[in-house]
């Protein structure tokens, strides 16, 4: 009777296996087979049946870089979120700390005001937004996108890093303080060193939304402050039929991500769910 | 690993030494001037420019902002507009499907990786790389698997199924729902992680009571842990509305709205009023109609955690 139960439960953990490699496979065809193509040429890359054996060639790659300003959006998209990144840090530190280490009773409800408005549409600001860039011109730089994506991801960091820092015992900061350690020596010499692990996640997290986000560059930028979804973006229908090269361009655009977002999903996750899942 | 939804850790309190000198009073302030250049940029900003986005949603403006009232006319020529009322449409659609069809592949695959599989770190890397990608690429993968003529069609066809038809990228009737694809595609992965999170923190002595009464797994499931599921459900319900509802790019680069407008959402709407075609008041309408969307969501979840804590104490 055991041993039959057994050998039941070992059939269902196989089924079991079994689905969840076919997904895997099912969720991450899409993305091999976009590198895949970016290395055939256009007539492989349409040919049927799908080649997955071919003489692999670099001129998508080529074309890419000769034919459009790829570096200027790769620059782009670096530079502005790299600065978002590193701006938000400056600011949603301090901001995380005071809510970490001195709550008040209405600390909880600031934050979730806070997060609330991470979860609007951007579409209910555009307006604004777009009439005070245009009135500071600021459309089309890459300092307003910088500044809008910062703003963007303020308040998913300040949330991220608080939750890293509620990690901390507040022993630890107790002691510090008895040592006479003043606010400055406390964030700089204890509370950064011990969470930063979580500091790094905080940072990456901000710096895969950014890279991702589309929305405001597409609307904010035309040509000299462009990032690289919105070259995607435009790429994709002129080019529509060129799917090698757009491919190529894709997986460019992705590249980063796609390494480091291997690195640290987990980190992801937690942001992204605001913390639910550790 | 935790089952109870975020947000709803209780408040940590934090022991003062009291020495009532004027330096310790300023310290103590020090905390709330640190933050207040946070909340005045996500608060005060953010619903300040709502606000704006609503006054201008009464004025007569069009290419320039005007602030000459004109009350509910915007309105009035939002709802008389078929395209607008076809992007609303699909939000529903998009909507239900979307949030339904990743609650159950996302609850489905978070059981089956929690039946203790092999190498269940890396199938969830796997299953959670999409959410990863930028919306953009997504769609313009996407758009490639489903174009009939190099796609999935031309593959069935290539395989013997002379018939084999999937067109719906191109036809005006369907397109919405290779949207619901691509989107399910990209965060199903994301919901199986917030419900593998939920059952690991289900309280095994229940499971086990349970067993030695007889009971089977199906029942198990069904009577016990997916109840005890009920706060994972509804904040991934929370995520997958707000993420429906903001949806832009990927349906700008997957069907850019067509064939048509036939795939329009009301975000693509908003952005092709207020910018391509000058009509600043409709757009932010649009905008104000999609705002209390998202705040009819977003209010009882607020008030809901505002409510945990209280509990908590």
């Amino acid at each position: 009777m055991l041993l039959n139960l057994h050998s039941h439960n070992l059939m269902k953990t196989l089924l079991a296996t079994v689905i969840c490699w076919t997904v895997a496979l099912l969720i991450f065809f899409p993305i091999f087979w976009m590198v895949l193509t970016s290395f055939k040429t256009e007539i492989a890359a349409i040919s049927m049946p799908p080649q997955f054996i071919f003489e692999p060639t670099l001129d998508n790659y080529r074309r890419i870089f000769e034919r459009t300003n790829y570096t200027r959006y790769a620059w782009n998209s670096v530079v502005v979120s790299v600065g978002s990144s590193i701006l938000g840090m400056i600011i949603a530190v301090p901001a995380a700390y005071a809510m970490a280490f001195y709550p008040s009773p209405r600390t909880k409800g600031t934050l979730l005001w806070m997060l609330s408005t991470k979860m609007l549409p951007p579409v209910g600001v555009l307006i604004p937004i777009y009439l005070l860039f245009r009135d500071l011109s600021l459309l089309d730089t890459r300092l307003g996108l910088t500044m809008i994506f910062m703003l963007m991801n303020l308040p998913i960091m300040v949330w991220m890093i608080y939750t890293y820092f509620r990690e901390i015992p507040p022993e630890i900061l107790e002691a510090s303080r008895m040592d006479g350690a003043n606010t400055r020596e406390e964030i700089l010499k204890v509370v950064v060193p011990m969470s930063k692990g979580g500091l790094a996640a905080s940072f990456l997290l901000a710096l895969i939304l950014s890279w991702n986000e589309a929305f405001w560059s597409l609307n904010l930028t035309a040509s000299r402050a462009a990032t690289l979804t919105a070259f995607i973006a435009s790429y994709s229908n002129p080019e529509g039929l060129f799917w090698a090269r757009l491919s190529a361009a894709s997986t460019l655009a992705v590249a980063p991500i796609l390494i480091f977002g291997w690195l640290s999903m987990k980190q992801l996750v937690r942001g992204l769910t605001f913390g639910a899942v550790k | 690993m935790t089952q109870s939804p975020p947000l709803s850790e209780p408040t940590r309190a934090v022991r003062k030494v009291h020495k009532p000198s004027l330096g310790d009073r300023l310290a103590e302030q020090i905390p709330r001037l640190v933050v207040s250049p946070t909340m005045l940029i996500a608060v005060v900003f953010i619903y300040g420019f709502m606000i704006w986005t609503v006054v201008l949603s009464f004025s007569t403006s069009r290419i320039l902002p005007r602030y000459e009232f004109i009350g509910w006319q915007n309105y009035q020529r939002l709802f008389g507009n078929e395209r607008w009322m076809v992007a609303l449409t699909n939000l529903g659609i998009y909507g239900v499907l979307f949030v339904v069809i990743c609650l159950a592949i996302g609850l489905l695959l978070a059981i089956l990786l929690d039946q203790k599989i092999r190498a269940e770190g890396f199938l969830r890397t796997v299953y959670l790389y999409p959410m990863a990608l930028s919306f953009i690429v997504t769609g313009t993968v996407w758009k490639w698997l489903l174009n009939p003529s190099v796609g999935i069609q031309r593959f069935g066809r290539e395989l013997g199924f002379e018939n084999f038809r999937f067109d719906w990228l191109v036809s005006s009737d369907m397109s919405i729902y290779t949207v619901v694809i691509a989107a399910v595609w990209q965060s199903s992965g994301f919901v199986m992680a917030l419900f593998l999170a939920g059952l690991r923190g289900v309280d095994d002595s229940i499971i086990k009571a349970a067993q030695i009464d007889g009971a089977s797994r199906i029942t198990v499931y069904t009577r016990i842990i997916i109840p005890s599921l009920r706060p994972v459900f509804f904040s991934a319900i929370i995520m997958l509305a707000h993420i429906a509802i903001k949806s832009f790019d990927l349906a700008l680069a997957l069907t850019g709205g067509g064939p048509g407008y036939s795939s329009d959402l009301p975000a693509i709407f908003m952005y092709q009023f207020s910018f391509t075609r000058g009509q600043m008041g409709v757009g932010a309408a649009s905008a104000v109609i999609m705002l209390m969307g998202v705040m009819a969501i977003l209010i009882p979840y607020l008030y809901s955690e505002l409510r945990v804590k209280k509990d908590d104490r």
